[in-house]
């Protein structure tokens, strides 16, 4: 790790060497192997090596940023010269500097424990014999589920990998930061084929830093087969306004369009509909956002954001009332001159999102719902971060007196995503075990378009 | 927020691709050389010895072939906003991929570092997929094979100094603020990329190639009424080719800033379409393309079907849509961005007839599928970079023209939905389901384009929508747009086109 911060440092100093005034240099290096397994046999075995270097130049007044694989030392001084070169042609841009060194202070000092030492240790016939075990899983259970269906099982499909990386950066006003960081990955595929030719996918996947937290084999096979199986015979659905459950897995997406707007370059470009929205009623009282970058062994943990300021655990949406924009440091200046007051930069980045719960599992919702439809993807689909307006393809299953019932597909969810929120009625106690924990949640008065 | 790895076996569409790296003026333009080959890799080291090691190495455990793939990128990007062009970024690519081949399995590895010690490294990694005992034959020597020309290039972008593209975006910048003054704030951008590859088969046929990209981009905001009646609206505009400097004539850049104008202002007179269900949708020529791309094209790239798992699958020569229906994948286009003059296993580009008069002629080939099959490679072996392996992917996708009038398809409607532009689309290709984004369109009542509408997304099932496409117009337009298509966590750019078509009946996400 020092070899690479050290190696950041002496890029820093060289871009300084030939005529920028500021830099900010970053350095990364990381091996990835997996293999891909499909119907008995390997598909794919990929084993790679990467490395990069980017720069952030400032250079009279002027700004811009570059990268590069080609590491020989030749080229990065050639590669440094020209990207220097090209900025002098920009114009200027007053509010382009590094941030405050005051904020890079402040740094928890806590080992997030980001790598798993046993990275080392995992040889080719262990991530095999795992691809392989697991399609034997799959397609046990595969046989159970498909009991008294109209469906057969036509391809099962396993991925075993592992990524270890090591990044180090460097800001010429002060900051330095190392990490290194590992993780794992199981995910699989089921293909069944219905009478019509239909061949609905099933999936589930496991991503982890340390290859001891991976759910089990098991618990993969279970997930995928019921995915698939329970999307055999999808019938279209009835244009109407439902009470809506969306599945945990899915959350996040519903989530991703409330956030978007929050952002530093959002605001400044106009283009936010939660532009004048800081401690105003945004969503539902039920919803509770915290992001907590210092979580152990999270996937996106960190000590500092792509600024350098050190990062903290905040709140950004609390009842539903917004609490924090996500500000980096050239928007909130962009936005500093522009307005007749400072904009404080809150730190631009998300890292891992606590969401409050509520006390039903989903068996408990779809009982609590009754007549109504669990949402369990999407498909496509974009919104409008102006003005809030979205529509998503989804499927999913019916729900009648309180139970899951058949499958439907090809069906729109359209309305607003701001007023979707809104309609936000319940909050479950089941957070999705894989990327961001989201529980299902149960919005009332949606707009479902299908036949 | 972090994201699972990608599913293989769905494919998606963006009308935005990632804006491109930086400069790079060591770059294969910049410094005038015309090196082909082996010749334009040597100044990183690469030599005939390498070549011949590696490929001897990564068939030491047999294989039924291998190839190299080396790969030096260079892109350029230069981007206005708030009325400065005060942003620019790089970027350089470098390194080789090394795969493989037995039966259907793969070993690939890649290396960014061209040593020969990492090159080798990484065909021993890409090795281990073959267990055989003995090594396959390597060549005795390499010859480089010859392909067309598709995308020849009149002015070189890096010929272009950096001070006569800053004029282009600030005139932009100015008409668009001009066209209205509801327009609030414009951004401009101009992205150049030059990727030259190599690709070395282990029979010692070499290819050789330089690909340009340009791709230019605006997106517009305009604010509408006051207080609590205050509207936003933003909207966007993009085209792209393979080709140089040449390609931002006068027309280009009037048209692009045309569109992004008014595709930004036509969204304050719209709504998401006041109507749900299914319902006949014309769709207008050009972009509509993308219905193509997302009901048919990915079901059928040959992987997904040799592994049955799209709904095509078994279903070559078999009637999928009504007569007079024609889709073809086509890598000739001349500058086009879909165009390729080889593929990245080192196959011809070539056009390929997918559907012929409503009957499935033919699947998109990489090399895997086409043994698979008994077939030829169609040349639609793809890869995002040396860092990936290739798989049938699409190139320039488009239906050809039919016979009906335009205006008597939209007159034929009494109660639907008109589709202009889009942003981007999804499947599901073992399903069959798919989407498409509508971004601007119109309502068709009693056969006339009527109330605007916009952000409504389509979904259906491509064989069904196929079955419902009942009328084909006679105007044929191809969309320019930047185009970029994911899948198996990889992206390429692609191309499109279409008449204006009927289909039928079509589920519209608007609301009620």
């Amino acid at each position: 790790m020092s070899e690479l911060l050290d190696q950041a440092r002496r890029v820093a100093e060289q871009a300084l060497s030939l005529g920028a005034q500021e830099a900010k240099v970053s350095l990364s290096s990381s091996r990835g192997v997996s293999v891909e397994w499909r119907d008995g046999e390997i598909e794919r075995l990929q084993d790679h090596t990467d490395h990069g270097l980017s720069v952030s130049l400032f250079v009279d007044g002027r700004f811009s940023s570059h990268g590069t694989s080609d590491l020989r030392p030749d080229a990065v001084e050639a590669f440094l010269k020209d990207s220097i070169a090209l900025t002098r042609y920009l114009e200027e841009d007053a509010c382009r500097s590094l941030p405050d060194p005051a904020r890079y202070e402040g740094r928890a000092e806590v080992d997030l424990e980001l790598c798993d030492p046993s990275y080392r240790e995992v040889s080719a016939d262990q991530r095999r014999d795992e691809a392989s075990s697991l399609e034997e899983l799959i397609r046990a259970r595969a046989t159970e589920e498909l009991k008294g269906k109209e469906g057969e099982l036509t391809s099962v499909s396993c991925s075993v990998g592992d990524h270890y990386g090591r990044s180090a950066r460097v800001h010429t006003n002060g900051f330095e930061g190392a990490r290194e960081g590992s993780s794992f990955y199981v995910s699989a595929g089921l293909t069944l084929k219905e009478p019509n030719g239909k061949r609905p996918l099933g999936s589930a996947f496991t991503y982890r830093r340390h290859r001891a937290d991976l759910r089990s084999l098991d618990e993969l096979a279970l997930e995928v087969a019921q995915d698939a199986t329970q999307k055999l015979n999808a019938q279209k659905l009835q244009t109407g306004k439902y009470t809506v459950i969306v599945k945990a897995e899915k959350v996040g997406r519903l989530l991703g369009y409330l956030l978007a707007p929050l952002s530093g370059a959002a605001l400044q470009q106009k283009r936010s509909l939660f532009e004048d929205k800081l401690d105003a009623q945004i969503a539902s009282p039920l919803l509770t956002i915290r992001d907590n970058p210092h979580r152990h062994r999270g996937l996106s943990s960190a000590l500092w954001d792509r600024d350098g300021f050190a990062t903290a655990p905040r709140a950004i949406i609390e009842q539903g009332v917004l609490k924090t924009f996500l500000i980096d440091d050239y928007h909130a200046k962009k936005m500093s001159t522009e307005g007749s007051a400072p904009v404080w930069a809150t730190g631009a980045s998300l890292h891992n999102l606590e969401i409050e719960l509520g006390e039903l599992p989903l068996s408990g919702l779809v009982n609590e719902v009754g007549d109504g439809v669990l949402i369990d993807r999407f498909l496509g689909g974009n919104s409008n971060p102006s003005t809030g307006e979205l529509s998503l393809g989804c499927g999913g299953r019916l729900i009648r007196g309180g139970e899951l019932t058949e499958a439907v597909t090809e069906f729109n969810l359209s309305g607003r995503f701001d007023q979707l929120w809104s309609q936000l009625v319940m909050v479950g106690a089941d957070p999705y075990p894989e990327g961001q924990p989201c529980p299902s949640c149960v919005f009332e008065g949606v707009q479902l378009s299908g036949v | 927020m972090s994201s699972h790895k990608q599913s293989k076996d769905q494919g998606g569409l963006s009308g935005f691709g990632r804006e491109a790296g930086s400069l790079a003026m060591s770059g294969p333009s910049a410094s005038g050389e015309r090196a082909e080959g082996l010749a334009y890799f040597a100044r990183f080291g690469v030599d005939e010895r390498m070549l011949r090691e590696a490929i001897a190495c990564a068939l030491t455990r047999g294989g039924d072939w291998a190839d190299l793939f080396f790969e030096h990128g260079v892109s350029q990007s230069i981007a206005l906003r708030d009325g400065a062009v005060n942003a620019a970024s790089s970027g350089v690519s470098l390194g080789v991929g090394i795969r493989v081949v037995s039966g259907h399995q793969t070993g690939y590895a890649y290396s960014e570092d061209l040593s020969r010690e990492a090159v080798l490294s990484a065909a021993r990694s890409a090795a281990l997929i073959a267990e055989g005992a003995q090594p396959s034959a390597t060549p005795q020597s390499f010859n480089l094979t010859p392909h067309s020309a598709r995308y020849p290039i009149e002015r070189e972008w890096m010929s272009v100094g950096v001070d006569q593209k800053i004029p282009i975006l600030q005139r932009l910048n100015r008409e668009a603020f001009d066209a209205d003054p509801r327009i609030q704030k414009v951004q401009v951008s101009m992205s150049h990329s030059d990727s030259v590859i190599f690709i070395v088969e282990s029979s010692g046929a070499t290819h050789f190639d330089r690909q340009p990209m340009t791709r230019m981009a605006m997106s517009v905001t305009a604010v509408q009424g006051e207080g609590d009646q205050v509207r936003r609206e933003s909207n966007s505009a993009n085209i792209a080719a393979r080709a140089g400097f040449e390609f931002l004539t006068e027309d280009r850049l009037t048209s692009l800033r045309q569109k992004a104008v008014e595709r930004t202002l036509f969204l304050f007179d719209a709504e998401i379409a006041p109507v749900t269900g299914e319902l006949p949708v014309v769709l207008g020529a050009g972009a509509a393309a993308i219905l193509l791309h997302e009901a048919i094209g990915h079901g059928m790239e040959a992987d997904f079907n040799r592994k049955d798992i799209s709904i095509y699958s078994e279903r070559v020569n078999q009637r999928i849509a009504p007569e007079g229906v024609t889709i073809i994948d086509d890598g000739t286009r001349q500058g086009d961005r879909g165009a390729i003059n080889v593929d990245d296993e080192g196959v011809d580009g070539q056009q390929t007839v997918l559907v012929e008069d409503g009957i499935l002629r033919s699947y998109m080939h990489d090399r895997i599928s086409a043994k698979h099959y008994g077939v030829a490679p169609t040349g639609n072996g793809r890869r995002e970079s040396f860092r990936h392996a290739p798989v049938p992917r699409m190139r320039s996708t488009y239906m050809t023209a039919g016979q009906h009038d335009p205006q008597d398809i939209i007159k034929s409607v009494k109660k639907g939905v008109y589709a202009e532009s889009f942003t981007n689309g999804q499947v599901m290709i073992g399903a069959g389901d798919f989407t498409f984004y509508i971004k601007t369109g119109y309502m068709i009542e009693d056969g006339r384009l009527t109330r605007p509408i916009k952000d409504t997304n389509i979904i259906g099932n491509g064989p069904d929508i196929l079955e419902r496409t009942d009328m084909v117009g006679s105007d044929f337009a191809f969309d320019h747009g930047g185009w970029v298509c994911g899948k198996d966590g990889q992206s390429v750019p692609v191309s499109l086109g279409m008449p204006t078509v009927r289909v039928a009946g079509i589920t519209v996400g608007g609301v009620s």
